[in-house]
């Protein structure tokens, strides 16, 4: 599965009700922007290198968040981490990120059950942690 | 693997997770891949060699059991000869038997020292098999690290061209409530629609005013049944 083919798939495809709005974005590494309907807030980011197509949402950012809870928080994503559906919280530079990592051999149907899953439980998590909010 | 892992932790806490300052830089990559490949070519080569090995170790087991077959075979044909009092012939036979014998077990203590290459030869494959995953575990660890860092820098200068800023997690927030409101007014709504259409609201409104056209219809047959009773 490369970019191109990812793409392609996803313009014209419906899973579980719904719809992908495919954007890539520009540079040297080859990255889409997934917007899935009825999720639209939390964009999905792909990106296929050779051994993972590798899925993730930006939650927040170190500084939006509120220093003195930072533990709790960080504890508490560890925690709800394991029972999450094809999901994984992680951190890269500031952010915080929910992921998903496919084999790169995954069909369409696994990247789209993927991608509206990981667009979910990024949606369900900022909820969830919003009082940790600064 | 640990210290590449520690490489990368550390160097993510010192913050140094810019581009450019990728964590375990293009050299330290090449020299893992090259690393990967004489891995890949010690194996290959050790296999080569335990092959020829395991080839040889076989050839000598048939020419040793040979040796011992024909040991045995002279020995029946010394004994006969024996047994028709021909002692010069059994004595040939037996010097026959001694040649057998003693190839027989050079060719043993051959194989023994063979087998002993063999075994060393196998853990030495098994050794370089395990470094190759480590050497694979490592890189793709490296590059995934690598990867990430750039994939989020390139989304984060494209959506900071885009708009003023990244958006915040409290905006985000804002936007999800905002949806979710409107995708609960629109069930409300076409959830009335629905009783709209169907009448139902209206059946709901007149049941309310004490006008139930169910009743109705049961107290007028009940009264027609009443006005001509059973003959």
């Amino acid at each position: 599965m490369d970019i191109q083919t990812l793409t392609l798939a996803l313009g014209d495809s419906t899973h579980a009700g719904r719809t992908f709005d495919v954007m890539p974005i520009a540079g040297e590494e080859p990255v889409l922007q997934v917007t899935v309907s009825g999720a639209e807030e939390t964009p999905v980011y792909v990106t296929v290198t050779d051994t993972q197509i590798l899925c993730l949402v930006y939650l927040f950012d170190e500084q939006e968040l509120n220093p003195e809870r930072l533990n709790e928080l960080h504890e508490n994503m560890l925690r709800i981490s394991v029972p999450m559906p094809l999901s994984a919280l992680g951190k890269t530079g500031d952010h915080y990120v929910v992921y998903g990592a496919l084999s790169p051999t995954s069909g369409t149907a696994e990247i789209m059950q993927e991608l509206v899953t990981l667009a979910e439980n990024a949606i369900d998590l900022l909820q969830t942690f919003e009082d940790y909010l600064a | 693997m640990r210290t590449v892992l520690k490489k990368i932790l550390t160097a993510m806490r010192g913050g140094v997770n810019e581009l450019g300052e990728a964590v375990v830089d293009g050299q330290g990559n090449r020299i893992l891949e090259q690393e990967l490949r004489d891995s890949e070519h010690e194996l290959k080569q050790a296999k080569q060699e335990l092959a020829a090995l395991m080839a040889e170790s076989a050839s000598l087991a048939r020419q040793i059991r040979s040796e011992q077959d024909s040991a045995s075979k002279r020995e029946q044909d010394a004994r006969k000869a024996i047994a028709a009092g021909q002692e010069d012939l059994a004595r040939e036979v037996a010097e026959r038997i001694v040649g057998h014998e003693r190839r027989g077990a050079e060719l043993t203590q051959t194989r023994e020292l063979l087998q002993q290459r063999i075994a060393g030869l196998k853990e030495r494959v098994q050794r370089a098999e395990k470094q190759l995953a480590d050497y694979r575990r490592e890189l793709q660890v490296v590059k995934t690290n690598e990867r990430v860092l750039r994939t989020t820098a390139q989304i984060d200068t494209n959506i900071n061209s885009q708009q003023s800023s990244l958006s915040t997690a409290k905006e985000t927030l804002e936007r999800i409530r905002e949806r979710q409101a409107r995708e609960e007014d629109r069930q409300t709504a076409s959830a009335t629609l629905e009783k709209e259409l169907t009448g139902a609201d209206l059946d709901e409104k007149l049941k309310a005013a004490g006008i139930d056209g169910e009743q109705d219809a049961v107290n007028s047959v009940l009264a027609r049944l009443k006005d001509s009773p059973a003959q």
